[in-house]
């Protein structure tokens, strides 16, 4: 118990060291992974991103030209976001908020029909990692 | 002769966070009889891996365990490295390093928590857990997340530290250890801890080793003993010796993990300051080439193995992996038998028992 005491007095006059959650909200860290936003404009469909996804949380659609993401099932591993090759993917710092139930997020992509988009991110594409 | 009783312990217990059930026998208070019995928390991971390209065993393998998840990611990405093998940039293994110290760092004061729990030390289990949560600042700052990081990649890592947060990283690493060095006093000199402590669930170095122990178990029987030693990563170049205790108590165990924690912090000191400058990942071509081999990490845990054969293809034939927790349980029997019933929660968890990476 004498040992403690210092930590019970700085704790006593020290104030809370918690946040007044709902109130108070600590701003996530600059690199912070909270969610995955996909860019419409610049995805092809290529379907690498649903391919190389470990937690299948993407799927495909080419006929009716849909790129399916199930953010329930999204780890939020980076992968999509390192290898697409038009760059259309990026990760927000900014967590997803809880839902009720399971949302299911449709994009029409239109990097295709823009072929000067494609044009651009392929001259400026770099090789991805092997992930 | 007294009644013998037998009392199950788990699956579901306050001490325990994960499923394992002992079935102890009791003669009056006294522990007779051992008996474990694993299978509650089997998840079939290894088999998935087979199932699995082998960029996403990574991923699935950091879940095998919650709190040694980035060791168990090193672990899976070096084994398949070394199938080709990559010749790595000293900044990867650097950054590598750090983290895997940051997670231990982070384990062992969660564990240290725990065990003020065990005999119900509640506001010590608190305060270690509050320090606790600097750390996981620092992996989230760094890594981008806080528990799972998935910070590797085959070739190399998938962030930098920059600048600023290695100058982030060195304050808070040295307030940490300001703080538990003030709760660290209190588990070494208060009577109530060494009460609880001291002489429970006595492991003799030949019992250690006859049983194959790993980690804080096997090097609080005072055991020099560590897969840190195979200089892997950067280990080989920075100053590490490893800790020992000679006890073999309950107390002991507690004592290494306590002075790991702050070797792990002056080990991060020591890699941030080390620092190489150069790449963070190399580009890896083609499928895991038809070869084996094997990996042998220090968890926080203890040893922890892996093994990887590839036949060409994206899939590995198979993927073994062993945990210090398994190893570590038989020692129980030989621990268990003896001690009091009110003594069976604090023996059991000086092992640092981690069921659901034992059975995967």
């Amino acid at each position: 118990m004498p040992w403690m005491l210092p930590t019970i007095l700085k704790n006593f006059f020290g104030g809370p060291a918690t946040r007044l959650y709902p109130a108070e909200v600590r701003e996530p860290f600059e690199h912070a992974r909270g969610q995955v936003s996909f860019n419409e404009d610049k995805c092809t469909l290529c379907g690498t991103c649903v391919r190389r996804c470990p937690a299948e949380a993407l799927s495909q659609d080419k006929e009716k030209n849909e790129l399916v993401f199930y953010p329930a099932r999204c780890i939020i591993c980076e992968v999509c976001a390192d290898i697409c090759p038009r760059k259309a993917i990026d990760l927000i710092y900014k967590w997803r908020l809880p839902f009720y139930t399971k949302p299911v997020e449709v994009y029409k992509p239109r990097g295709k029909e823009s072929g000067k988009a494609e044009k651009e991110a392929a001259a400026t594409r770099e090789p991805a990692l092997n992930n | 002769m007294a009644a013998r009783t037998t009392v199950p312990f788990g699956p579901q217990h306050p001490v325990l966070p994960e499923p394992i059930q002992l079935k102890i026998t009791y003669e009056d208070e006294k522990v007779v009889e051992v008996v474990p019995a694993i299978g509650y928390g089997h998840r079939g991971i290894e088999k998935a891996c087979e199932l699995n390209e082998y960029t996403k065993n990574i991923y699935l393998c950091e879940r095998i365990c919650g709190i040694c998840s980035y060791i168990h990611s090193v672990s899976v990405v070096e084994v398949t490295e070394k199938l080709w093998p990559v010749e790595l940039p000293p900044r990867v293994k650097y950054l590598r390093t750090i983290w895997a110290e940051m997670s231990r760092t982070h384990s062992h004061l969660l564990w240290l928590g725990l065990l003020a729990d065990a005999f119900g030390f509640e506001s010590m289990f608190l305060q270690f857990w509050r320090i606790r949560e600097r750390v996981l600042d620092l992996l989230e700052m760094t890594t981008g997340q806080r528990v799972i990081q998935s910070v590797n990649v085959v070739g190399g890592v998938r962030r930098d530290i920059s600048p600023e947060q290695k100058k982030t990283c060195i304050e808070t690493l040295n307030t940490v250890r300001k703080e538990s060095e003030a709760l660290i006093k209190v588990l070494t000199k208060d009577y109530t801890v060494k009460s609880r402590t001291i002489g429970k669930g006595v492991l003799t170095k030949e019992q250690a080793l006859q049983l194959g122990c790993a980690g804080p178990t096997l090097r609080g029987s005072g055991v020099r003993e560590d897969a840190r030693l195979t200089k892997y990563d950067a280990y080989g170049e920075l100053n590490y010796e490893p800790v020992v205790e000679e006890a073999g108590d309950s107390y002991a165990r507690a004592l290494v993990r306590a002075r790991e924690l702050f070797q792990a912090i002056d080990l991060q000191l020591e890699a941030l300051a080390k620092l190489p400058e150069g790449e963070i990942a190399v580009r890896v071509r083609g499928n895991p080439p038809a070869n084996e081999d094997v990996m042998r990490t220090e968890a926080p845990r203890g040893e922890l193995f892996y093994y990887a054969k590839g036949n060409g293809t994206r899939n590995l034939e198979r993927l073994k992996v062993r945990t210090p927790t398994f190893a570590n349980i038989p020692s129980l029997l030989v621990m268990l038998p003896g001690c009091e019933l009110a003594d069976v929660p604090v023996i059991v968890l000086s092992i640092d028992p981690c069921i659901s990476c034992t059975e995967r």
